[in-house]
């Protein structure tokens, strides 16, 4: 039992890349505008995501340093502000579309406006970062999360047109452009950079040792094609029910409806459960990221490890972080709609994320003989490549298309 | 011992003997000869002095004007993938942020001095 809740931490990190908020809704508004066609870029952003953090978690059992610390060391104090102002930018985005995304879910429930929601969700949620065990709240909401499984039964019960999975083709009256907006959207968000930041710090709240590689690794190859699969289910789902009807989807409301269509009430409690417990673990990832990039980039005391007297400036920046989020929501923005600007930092973000891991992880100075083999450098090397043409092309498409309209 | 001060020090992560982070290596003073490290400096100004210009005057003043912590070298016992120190944090002053922080905000919150769970 303890080896199976040992791999919580990799569904939690999993869950908050893959079916955070933003793309829950972004990956049924696939499904119901372009069917299974783009199976494969999460099968694309499933693999590369495992690369990387696989690194990143071998680097951090060996030198017991989380990448983010490691990242300034590579690229110098500067180029590091900017991959930091980056990534900041894209872990506020998400926090407070999380923090809104929970605040729906509760409205789904209770029928009450999300808005006046948000400012408990977010006191719950600064609560629980101040006063839960780290492994705790990664046990709870992994686990929870886990009840969007409920969406691959429905996917098979619905009966989508599983043959488009092998179609790398826009369905007719869809053009490229978008095709690809929506493909490289999903792309960036398997491939978020506070999903290394938050396993690696988890890593080192968790004390790993060089004795926890097998453990890191059981950690990436479960967690995040499990994460790639709920991301599928929300896919599979509206592509079965929204699909044949031409019908849009931009609300979380019809992203969990196909769920209570296969299965009643019954499916829609859990699918909701489950999309409560992911943007809950994906605000925490968020925030408590907030936290760890900014001090670690400033080599501040930081971690739930430590009472909260010894790492003030760490909790400084979550509790900031989470009170600016509230504040954007409060401005009456619509939470889904804040993830999709976050590819706008993303371009720049992911290059200046994983090429240090890649440097480091070739570094005997850190790993010994514990650096990269052929195969990990092999792809390692490709996936630079494919992050780096998305990043490039990624906002002349988004200005092409009017952000995917 | 011989270190590439760009390489090997620079921006590196300083830690205690527990290995509870301290700072990073903002900084390096040199003896007079220039061929020995004296001491490590840390703190947001000795990181805005490496940065300069206007940036650098705004990372500098997120200390309140704090002079950088000097940590004399002979206290690092060893430097692999970071500094360790060969003391304990509590008898290294703490930085002025977070003392401020500590004693106006954080310090102030119940369960502050408790550890986790």
């Amino acid at each position: 039992m303890k080896r199976l809740l040992a791999v919580t931490l990799g569904i939690l990190t999993a869950i908050g890349g893959f079916v955070d908020i933003g793309d829950i809704v972004s990956t049924s508004e696939a499904g119901a505008r372009f069917g299974l066609s783009h199976t494969w870029v999460l099968l694309v952003g499933i693999v590369g995501i495992c690369v990387y953090a696989e690194m990143a978690g071998r680097v951090t059992a060996v030198s017991k340093r989380p990448v983010y610390d490691l990242i300034r060391e590579r690229l110098g104090p500067r180029i590091a502000l900017v991959n930091l102002l980056g990534a900041y930018a894209i872990t506020l985005l998400t926090l407070a579309a999380e923090i809104g995304g929970v605040a729906l879910a509760l409205q789904l429930l209770s029928g009450a406006p999300y808005l006046l929601w948000v400012p408990a969700v977010a006191l719950v949620l600064w609560l629980a970062l101040w006063r839960v065990k780290f492994s705790t709240l990664e046990r709870i909401f992994g686990l929870a999360g886990l009840s969007l499984v409920v969406l691959l039964i429905a996917a098979f019960k619905l009966q989508p047109d599983f043959s488009e999975m092998t179609k790398i083709v826009p369905p007719p009256g869809e053009n490229w452009p978008t095709y690809f907006f929506v493909a490289i959207a999903l792309f960036a968000s398997a491939m978020t950079p506070y999903e290394v930041f938050f396993f690696t710090s988890g890593g080192v709240e968790e004390r790993w040792t060089p004795r926890d590689l097998t453990l890191s690794r059981v950690n990436v190859f479960l967690g995040f094609p499990l994460g790639g699969l709920l991301a599928f289910g929300f896919l599979a789902t509206s592509a079965a029910v929204y699909e044949p009807l031409g019908m849009r989807v931009d609300t979380l409301g019809q992203a969990v409806l196909p769920a209570g269509l296969a299965f009643g009430q019954i499916g829609l409690g859990l699918v909701i459960l489950g999309v409560f417990a992911a943007t809950f673990g994906a605000a925490m990832e968020t925030s408590l990221s907030a936290g760890y990039t900014v001090a670690q980039y400033f080599g501040w005391s930081w971690g739930k490890y430590l009472r909260p007297k010894q790492a003030a400036r760490f909790h400084t920046v979550v509790l900031v972080s989470i009170l600016l989020a509230v504040a954007a929501l409060l401005t009456t923005i619509d939470p889904v709609q804040l993830t999709e600007y976050m590819l706008i930092f993303s371009a720049i973000v992911l290059p200046l994320t994983y090429l240090p891991i890649l440097v480091i992880a070739n570094d005997r100075g850190y790993l010994g003989d514990r650096v990269n083999g052929r195969l990990a450098n092999t792809l390692g090397v490709i996936y630079l490549f494919v992050i780096l043409a998305a990043a490039v092309a990624a906002v002349p498409i988004m200005i092409l298309t009017g952000m995917g309209g | 011992m011989r270190l590439l001060i760009g390489f090997d020090l620079l921006d590196r992560q300083i830690v205690d003997r527990d290995g509870v982070p301290v700072g990073k290596v903002d900084d390096v003073e040199l003896s007079d000869d220039a061929r020995h490290v004296t001491a490590l400096l840390t703190g947001q100004s000795a990181l805005g002095g490496r940065f300069g210009g206007v940036l650098g005057r705004w990372i500098t003043a997120t200390t309140g004007g704090a002079e950088p912590r000097r940590i004399p070298y002979g206290l690092v016992a060893l430097v692999d993938s970071a500094v360790h120190l060969s003391i304990k944090r509590a008898l290294l002053t703490p930085p002025a942020l977070e003392a401020w922080l500590d004693q106006h905000l954080i310090g102030r919150i119940p369960g502050a001095d408790r550890a986790e769970g």
